[in-house]
């Protein structure tokens, strides 16, 4: 009982310092004067001021652009879909009709040059080679 | 009754009027319109009030400059959320305003390592536990430049919160209340805050006893 007596009593003396700190602490009126009566505080508000607005007219550029980008999102992507779609049904256009082959890429109805292939197609065998190049020496050694 | 006939002479009136003040109310209308000197007005009546609010929480002049010219920047936006039907007048929503920037000053003090809660000498310590022992105590802080200096490392080591509630309980005379209002608390946090904000400056104080 005596020391909660003696543990309030001490509290309060506490409180009533701290309290007496608190108001120490605020104690700064001639310096508040000295701001409120300095001759550029206004002028140093309206730069402050023109820079705020400037920042805020920034961010709201910003904003409009960051806006019109989030609403052209659908639109962009239906156009990619739309792409994609058209690039599918023409490729699979192309894989029915024309395999890559050389009759398809020659055409059937162009003979002419059917034939000039199956003729490039014919390889020299080697008695044809041989034959030739004796040829060619007796030739050269009659000379 | 001379002086009443004098008052209702039509030509007078006009003049009277014309020499008569704009309120606050009005000022805040023309400076929403655009007007800068309705603004400039405005910020001339009011600047000394906010500048004593920023004292009570910092001491250097850069801190108090800082305080003003945010809280009139903020105003100035803000001129279209005022509304006097709201607010008891422009005077206390301003100063809502500095309050506000003040804390939001500390908070962001708090932040910075570099303005970490410098020690207290041990002549400040014996200092000070010769006030709390001395049942006088609180005379002479007020006088000494050495107590304010001590009394800005004590309340330092507090949270933000706890410091602007015991400011405004114990500087500025507000009601539990009244700084409800100003912080936007609930009633029972400002209660909760100041007991809290007491019980943390005894802690403070019976490190040096």
């Amino acid at each position: 009982m005596i020391t909660k007596k003696k543990d309030s009593a001490r509290d309060e003396r506490l409180d009533r310092v701290g309290r007496e700190i608190v108001r120490a602490s605020a104690l700064n009126e001639a310096e508040a004067d000295r701001v409120a009566s300095s001759p550029f505080l206004y002028t140093r508000l309206r730069a402050r001021i023109a820079e705020e607005r400037a920042r805020r007219e920034e961010r709201e550029s910003w904003l409009a652009m960051l806006a019109v980008a989030w609403r052209s999102v659908p639109a962009m992507a239906l156009v990619a879909i739309f792409a994609f779609i058209l690039f599918l049904s023409a490729g699979t256009g192309t894989t029915a009709t024309a395999s890559f082959t050389d009759e398809a890429l020659l055409g059937e109805r162009d003979a002419g040059v059917e034939q000039v292939v199956f003729a490039d197609r014919q390889p020299l065998s080697s008695d044809e080679i041989l034959t030739t190049i004796l040829y060619e020496d007796e030739q050269g050694a009659s000379r | 009754m001379d002086e009443m006939a004098d008052n209702s002479d039509p030509a007078t009136i006009p003049a009277a009027e014309s020499i008569a003040e704009p309120s606050d109310v009005e000022l805040v209308a023309e400076a929403r319109s655009g007007d800068e000197q309705a603004f400039e007005q405005l910020f001339n009546r009011h600047r000394r009030r906010v500048s004593l609010i920023a004292s009570r929480f910092f001491r250097q002049r850069e801190q108090l400059e800082e305080i003003v010219q945010e809280s009139f920047t903020k105003a100035y936006f803000a001129l279209n959320d005022f509304s006097n039907q709201q607010e008891t007048s422009f005077a206390s929503w301003i100063a809502r305003i500095a309050f506000n920037a003040c804390y939001d000053e500390l908070r962001r003090m708090k932040r910075r390592p570099e303005s970490s809660m410098s020690n207290v000498s041990e002549e400040e310590a014996a200092w000070l536990k010769e006030q709390v022992r001395s049942e006088g105590a609180g005379q002479d802080i007020e006088s000494g430049a050495v107590s304010r200096d001590l009394a800005d490392k004590l309340l330092a080591r507090l949270s933000p919160e706890d410091r602007m509630v015991l400011l405004m309980m114990d500087v500025e005379g507000l009601s539990v209340n009244e700084i409800a209002e100003s912080t936007s608390w609930s009633v029972s946090k400002v209660k909760v805050r100041a007991h809290r904000a007491r019980a943390g400056l005894r802690r403070v104080l019976k490190r040096f006893l």
